[in-house]
């Protein structure tokens, strides 16, 4: 019986930074989408990309084709 | 006996295993976008099932592991023939149906494995069972699944309620169309492929495929068909179960239970720690319930849920013990197996006709309704500190 702790821990590590990292950018977005200043609409719509990009990202991990 | 007939059955019941497959894992990717009416039932269904048909053409590495890796284990003694696969199958498919029933969110992998390390004792013993191997790569990783995804999408959705207000929280509904999608994807390019390792396993075992060859085409355009049927048809219980019986969940949760699952799926088959997608979405879900303030987890489903991923290996192992057991009397006992196995599919659904759920049973929250401000009446107190608070924050 072997379990691979360190891999584990990493396995934990990624996804706490992966996840948060797409959920605080997201809320993010959400937030300066709505107020009055006139910087926080660019602002938001910048951060939305971004998290696209993490989708994206995501669609690169799951398709083998496209990493090899 | 004949080779032909017996492939021919194999394959039939491992698309009918594929099927299940679909069905019982469609809330792995759907239950939280249903639940919070991000998605209609329907279109969250037929969303998932596109994207598992696609995914399934996507890779076929896993099968090319589960077919050349247990034929490998079998030059060590224990002989897997397309006989024991079929019981093995049986096992896993009965068990599905059971769970379905029941509403359990239960890993179809475990219940494959289960089935098939059930026919290897009745074919070759106990000591067909690495012990070891069971530990370290199936109840250890069970017990981790949920807690990893349960501790990241805690966090997640501490982090989606820390920084959004109220007002701001019904759009990660458009956030979960995208995230759910994604859990969808990575379900599609990994499950099917089980099914296309059985059945090229059972090809190559009766001598059709040379050794080490990878799925066929028309085996890949099959097993994608079946799941993404399977998929379709929503296994509406368990979507229930984990959409609405564990916790109450509003958008910003949903969205931080996807997120949560899609990353650590995607940590744990890039970084080499295998864990099951669907122990990972329900601990997600647990998470959540625990990260909101105001939520509560009911505790008495999850202990359900967990019984359920204890005892799925023994269960479906039994099932694919007897049938190995039948299938040893020769061609009239895999007839007499497949009969019985039909009869239990039978069974299981007029039960499920009896007590029906389906897409028509999921009332979903009109737009808005968890955003909208509650009425104080009684307070007028804490609805002026409300009414600065917004002043302030705006």
């Amino acid at each position: 019986m072997t379990i691979d702790w360190m891999a584990f821990l990493t396995v934990v590590v990624a996804s706490l930074l992966s996840a948060c990292l797409l959920v605080t950018l997201f809320s993010v977005a959400l937030r300066l989408n709505d107020g009055p200043a006139p910087w926080r609409r660019p602002v938001s719509v910048a951060l939305f990309v971004v998290c696209a990009a993490v989708v994206v990202f995501g669609i690169y991990l799951i398709v083998p084709f496209l990493h090899p | 006996m004949d080779v032909s007939l017996l492939v021919a059955l194999v394959i039939a019941l491992a698309l009918i295993f594929d099927f299940t497959n679909g069905f019982h894992d469609t809330a792995n990717a759907m239950a939280t976008p249903i639940a919070t009416g991000a998605l209609k039932p329907k279109v969250a269904v037929a969303i998932a099932a596109v994207l598992n048909l696609v995914g399934a053409f996507l890779s076929t590495e896993v099968a090319k592991t589960i077919s050349g890796g247990l034929i490998k284990g079998g030059s060590g003694g224990v002989q897997i023939t397309p006989a024991l696969i079929l019981a093995g199958l049986i096992g896993a498919i009965v068990w599905n149906l059971v769970t379905w029933l029941l509403g359990l969110p239960s890993s179809s992998s475990h219940a494959l494995f289960g089935g098939l390390i059930g026919a290897a004792v009745v074919g070759a013993g106990f000591g067909a069972i690495d012990g070891g191997v069971l530990v370290s790569k199936v109840l250890i990783p069970a017990v981790l699944a949920p807690v990893t995804a349960g501790l990241v999408s805690f966090l997640a959705t501490k982090v989606a309620y820390g920084v959004t207000r109220k007002r701001e929280r019904d759009r990660f509904k458009i956030g979960q169309i995208f995230t759910s999608s994604l859990v969808s994807l990575a379900h599609g390019t990994n499950d099917a492929q089980k099914t296309m390792g059985v059945i090229t396993l059972a090809l190559i075992a009766a001598g059709v495929q040379p050794t080490g060859s990878g799925p066929a085409i028309w085996v890949i355009g099959a097993c994608a068909i079946a799941i993404a049927a399977g998929t379709y048809t929503g296994g509406w219980r368990i979507i229930k179960t984990l959409g609405r019986d564990i916790t109450d969940i509003e958008p910003a949760q949903g969205f931080a239970a996807e997120s949560a699952t899609t990353a650590t799926i995607l940590a744990s088959s890039h970084l080499g720690f295998a864990l099951s997608t669907t122990q990972v979405a329900s601990g997600s879900v647990i998470g959540v319930g625990l990260g909101r303030k105001g939520a509560s987890v009911r505790w008495g489903t999850a202990g359900r849920i967990a019984l359920g991923w204890l005892i799925t290996i023994p269960a479906s192992g039994v099932v694919g013990a007897l049938a190995a057991m039948l299938s040893q009397l020769g061609l009239w006992g895999v007839i007499l197996d497949v009969v019985l196995a039909l009869g239990a599919i039978l069974t299981v659904y007029l039960i499920a006709r009896k007590r029906r759920i389906d897409a028509r049973h999921f009332t979903q929250p009109a737009p808005g309704v968890f955003v909208r401000p509650k009425r104080r009446k009684k307070k007028p107190a804490s609805v002026a500190a409300v009414s600065t608070g917004e002043a302030k924050a705006g």
